[in-house]
């Protein structure tokens, strides 16, 4: 069966076959290159009359956003944005960190078996399924406690914290899943209690995959726009108390991006623009921890 | 801009011509009327428009929507034979055109049925909604503070509120901003100090929600009567315009958009309030 000629046919074939493969896969790979550039040069494009219809300075510090008198200030949002992060990260941070290491460290293998697809399942929910859970749900439990309609900060931390939960838990596990048992039976050996090596061993090994987790679960919460939108309460004010309303960039670009035209809707990608290097930041913060981590680690 | 008229002035044109061409309907000639502007009258003028071209065959009625602005301008300039408006005419704008109310829309100003407010004036309400008043005890009410429920921008029903209540006031930017009428609805359902304002035709409960207060504003109840004898106070017309009084196929359309069965079916659908109001229903 396999003549030389046979077999000299097989291996050209496949060469080409290779050659071909290898620049199917070079070609998804640009795709996605090619996206990234394609967008930022149209959200720059787009973006840039803001310099000279608004001013840059005007545009970043503003208090004041009018569309239908002409004020576009964003600082109400940039400002929003931060508050809705960070607050959903203060509260579910430390919930998903605990869920890791509960997975990773104690969980019987029978419940982790039970655990982890629910917490990867939560990523699964569709983000205006929350939002609605948020409005018709928590909106309210926080109204009653906290006086109000139960749109603002608070409502949007406890729903972006459940929606971040995933990305941090699962990151956070991937890290504990790498510290080599070596070092927990190294501390057991010493006489250290199940905490002390959790807390004293595993989690300072992991800390900068852990951190890691984090930025990466801030870019989520940073992004979300259809949850927030909806339990935000969209009032274009500077922070004023966990229950007053507040919007986000996010939540904003979506309220009027329907109707908006002219200067109204530069500013808007100005916004969009802002997002941009905002997320890249935190891109790039991942970046550095990870190159500090192999410098010292 | 020549260009794009062109087709226009040739269906006007058409549409001028055809009571000289005797019977050409039995030849198979189309009559058309061309309707444009508000949105917020799309609903009516499209529907009338189907059932009409249904008895009228031969006949064409154009419907479009690009805002109340754009069909004033449309008409004045001859290039729409309707146009259609969800406010009033500016000082600036053609003053030969006729004013044809085709409905009514009544803002209600609403809170939750907890709160012992029945009734406030145009005055106290655009303080609520500046932020100079922000406790119901400042008119009469409870000590709880003042949530203001508001819309946004891009809200036909912000618009009238505005045009009606606020004057040049600036909205106070403390204000919830919900994008439509139904969570506005039911967040003051469940929201002692809540405030928030909807179209009259949301106000009774349908489909099993709660109930909301209506309140009375200057002394008027904001009932579909008093929208229609236009006392109620925040109110605003439907209008169509027409360049010179009506004629031909436009004539009978809006013979028939003013008729039972279009008040009384797509205005009433709609939401809105009938010209033709006549008591109960």
């Amino acid at each position: 069966m396999s003549t030389p000629g046979s077999l000299q046919l097989v291996t050209s074939r496949s060469r080409i076959k290779e050659a071909l493969l290898a620049t199917l896969f070079f070609a998804c790979a640009i795709v996605a290159v090619l996206g990234v550039a394609l967008i930022f040069a149209f959200v720059a494009y787009m973006a840039f009359p803001v310099i000279t219809e608004i001013g840059f300075l005007d545009f970043i510090f503003g208090t004041r956003w009018s569309a239908s008198s002409g004020e576009f200030g964003i600082l109400p949002f940039i400002v929003g944005s931060f508050v809705v992060t960070l607050g959903a990260l203060v509260i579910g941070a430390p919930l998903a960190v605990m869920t890791a290491v509960f997975l990773s460290e104690l969980a019987p293998p029978k419940l982790r078996a039970w655990v982890r697809p629910a917490v990867e399942l939560l990523a699964g929910i569709p983000s205006v399924v929350y939002g609605f859970f948020g409005v018709v749900v928590v909106a309210p439990i926080v109204a009653r406690l906290w006086g109000g309609v139960g749109f603002g900060p608070l409502t949007a931390w406890i729903i972006l914290a459940v929606m971040i939960v995933p990305t941090i838990a699962t990151l956070t596990e991937d890290a504990l899943g790498s510290i080599p048992m070596g070092s927990r039976e190294a501390s057991f050996a010493m006489g250290a209690t199940q905490w002390q090596t959790i807390y004293k061993v595993v989690l300072p090994a992991a800390k900068l995959g852990i951190i890691d987790a984090i930025i990466l679960g801030m870019g989520r919460a940073i992004g979300e726009t259809m949850a927030v939108l909806m339990v935000v309460g969209n009032a274009p004010q500077l922070f004023a108390g966990i229950t007053a309303p507040i919007a986000t960039l996010t939540s904003q670009i979506v309220l009027d991006m329907g109707y908006a035209t002219g200067t109204h809707r530069t500013a808007l990608f100005g916004m969009g623009a802002i997002l941009f290097i905002i997320s890249m930041a935190l891109v790039l913060t991942v970046r550095l921890v990870a190159r500090f981590g192999r410098a010292h680690g | 801009m020549r260009l794009l008229l062109t087709p226009f002035v040739l269906i006007g044109f058409l549409a001028a011509a055809t009571p000289f061409l005797t019977g050409c309907s039995d030849y198979g000639y189309l009559e058309s009327v061309t309707v444009a502007g508000s949105t917020t009258i799309l609903p009516i003028a499209e529907v009338a428009a189907e059932k009409f071209v249904q008895s009228t065959p031969d006949a064409s009625v154009l419907v479009s929507g690009m805002g109340s602005s754009a069909g004033i301008e449309a008409v004045s300039t001859g290039t729409a034979d309707i146009g259609t408006s969800s406010r009033h005419l500016r000082p600036n704008e053609s003053h030969d055109l006729v004013d044809i109310p085709i409905a009514y829309d009544g803002i209600a100003v609403i809170v939750n049925l907890s709160n012992p407010i029945d009734e406030l004036t145009t005055e106290q309400l655009r303080d609520i909604y500046g932020g100079a008043i922000t406790n119901w005890r400042e008119v009469g009410g409870d000590d709880i503070p003042i949530d203001l429920i508001n819309r946004d921008e891009a809200s036909g029903t912000r618009d009238a509120f505005t045009e009606a209540v606020m004057d040049d006031t600036p909205f106070d930017v403390g204000a919830v901003i919900l994008p439509g009428t139904g969570q506005v609805r039911e967040v003051v359902t469940r929201s002692a100090g809540a405030i928030g304002y909807i179209s009259v035709g949301f106000v009774s409960p349908r489909f099993g929600t709660n109930p909301v207060k209506a309140l009375v504003i200057d002394g008027v109840d904001p009932t579909r009567e008093n929208v229609g004898n236009g006392v109620y106070p925040i109110s605003r017309t439907l209008h169509f315009f027409t360049l010179g009084e009506p004629d031909g196929l436009t004539k009978r359309y809006i013979e028939y958009v003013l008729s039972d069965a279009v008040q009384f079916g797509a205005v009433v659908d709609a939401g809105y309030i009938p010209v033709t109001w006549r008591g109960e229903e």
